[in-house]
């Protein structure tokens, strides 16, 4: 049981993290942190970005189950 | 004050960019408080107990600071925003040396996208190290000062239903997908909420800590507690105030006709900021002083050779005057050294040449780049020392307070970084804000 959730969960982390690199960046580095000009960039996203999201929203979710799955799992395990 | 905080709620777009961030913000903080899977949280929380009750743990402060706490409980988003702070900082450095970089960076909008898209690949690889390196650290007890080293007292338990390596090697998955995870959130702020996103999350997790700290300092006496809130005060107005002062350098634009129409002619000003590096000096010094921390931390106590010895008493005591001393002058270097790669006088004045504008009484080119570079360097010079007094003036007040110092609420890295976060997030709402009605939260 728990290698099933230790599994799910090493799959969806490496999902999670290929498809949070697949979006564009968006954070514009150090140079408008911190009291830099406040740039403002008027681009809408396309169709493809938003079923990007929804998937990354979706590994999230997951991701966040498993993690929780686990913790749980092995908590009642070692109270027992 | 309020009626403009009200009709920014009143504006629909404003009212959903500010709940979007409030939401994320939301999400930042649960996940900063799931502990990983196979950290025992009971047993997590006895070790920092034990370790509030001893006298020392300075070794995480600041990274634990950054990260809101959830670093020291080893929570899902415990490396919290700092591998892309280093990977910022890192990649910002490297633009000065390799040519390359610095040629994307000319690029204007396309290359600054391709460093950004640098900077993540590079968060990633530096998640994997940090989260190895702490794994490490609480499996061996030393990331709790080796306090509660007792098999049932391990931050990370045996457990009979998985191998010790495939819960250390899951833990370090985990954490290297929050740290993704931050770093998501932190750009869909920047992208569809209000400030920067990044500097958001980091403004979350400081303030997060403020009520714990104060909470601490008041339970071990309120007239401390209340003289720190005075100094607080008194220390956020300084610095809102340096935060923003700026010297107007006049411009003239000449007219100029592009086809039959007229353009230029305006008067402007370069606006030249006191502080024109922002927080940033303060992270690196502190972060190129914790260095030697970390090396000790390879040796054993009481096998120190003497050199480490004089390190362990001069240098990683906050409180030594060689610490503050060093922390001070790293502080001026790396104000100077951020302020000359952040701005770049030849090139300013190269723009406005091609533009037609000029600064009255100055000629274009070579001597206005002279001009402006002699002003830069002069007004930077108290913003570096302002800098440098306000990240040590926590390392002063140590004996008066006793308690953690970065940390301590009301000084030093904290109050500038909320500060200047704050006034930079009210500014972007203030001027969507401006859009629809013309008065705002700042007069």
């Amino acid at each position: 049981m728990a290698y099933v959730f230790v599994s799910v969960l090493i799959i969806t982390s490496i999902l999670l993290t290929l498809l949070i690199l697949l979006h564009r960046g968006k954070g514009g580095g150090l140079s408008t942190m911190f009291g830099g000009g406040a740039a403002s960039s008027l681009t809408g996203s396309s169709v493809a970005e938003k079923n990007l999201d929804r998937y990354t929203i979706l590994a999230g979710l997951l991701w966040i189950a498993s993690i929780i799955g686990l913790g749980l799992l092995l908590k009642a395990n070692s109270g027992a | 004050m309020l009626s403009a905080f009200f009709s920014a709620f009143r504006t629909p777009d404003l009212r959903k960019k500010i709940l979007f961030t409030l939401f994320i913000v939301a999400v930042y903080r649960l996940g900063a408080t799931i502990p990983s899977p196979g950290v025992s949280y009971g047993n997590v929380q006895r070790c920092m107990d034990i370790l509030q009750g001893g006298e020392n743990n300075q070794v995480f402060t600041l990274l634990n600071l950054f990260s809101g706490g959830a670093l020291l409980q080893l929570t899902v988003f415990a490396l919290g925003i700092m591998p892309y702070i280093t990977a910022s900082i890192i990649l910002q450095l490297l633009t000065v040396v390799i040519p390359r970089l610095e040629q994307l960076k000319k690029e204007g909008q396309a290359g600054q996208a391709k460093i950004t898209q640098y900077t993540r690949y590079l968060t990633l690889g530096l998640a994997v190290l940090q989260a190895s390196g702490f794994v490490a650290l609480a499996r061996s007890g030393q990331l709790f000062n080796n306090q509660c080293t007792a098999p049932d007292q391990q931050a990370i338990p045996e457990s009979t239903m998985l191998p010790m390596w495939l819960t250390l090697t899951a833990l370090v998955i985990t954490m290297t997908a929050g740290t993704g995870v931050i770093m998501w959130l932190g750009e869909m702020v920047t992208d569809r909420g209000v400030g920067n996103g990044m500097s958001v999350l980091i403004f979350t997790s400081i303030a997060a800590r403020l009520p714990s700290e104060g909470w601490q300092i008041w339970q071990k006496s309120k007239g401390i507690f209340a003289l720190v809130m005075i100094i607080g005060v008194v220390i956020i107005g300084l610095v809102v105030f340096i935060e923003q002062a700026q010297r107007r350098v006049p411009v003239q634009y000449a007219k100029r006709m592009v086809g039959r129409r007229m353009y230029g002619g305006t008067s402007t000003y370069i606006p030249l900021k006191v502080n024109q590096a922002g927080v940033i000096p303060v992270i690196f010094a502190s972060s190129l002083l914790y260095l030697p921390t970390l090396g000790l931390q390879l040796f054993e106590a009481d096998k120190m050779p003497k050199w480490a010895v004089w390190i362990q008493n001069n240098i990683v005591q906050q409180q030594s005057p060689w610490h503050i001393g060093i922390y001070f002058a790293m502080i001026i270097f790396f104000t100077y050294f951020y302020v000359a790669i952040t701005f770049n006088p030849t090139e300013v004045a190269d723009n406005m040449k091609k533009y037609g504008g000029f600064i009255p009484g100055i000629r274009p080119g070579k001597p206005t780049a002279e001009y402006l570079d002699f002003i830069l360097s002069r007004i930077t010079l108290p913003g570096a020392l302002y800098l440098g007094i306000i990240a040590v003036l926590p390392n002063l007040f140590m004996d008066l307070v006793g308690g953690n110092l970065q940390n301590f609420p009301f000084g030093g890295t904290a109050v500038l970084i909320i500060v200047g976060v704050g006034l930079e997030t009210v500014k972007q709402i203030e001027s969507q804000l401006m859009q629809r009605n013309y008065e705002g939260f700042l007069r």
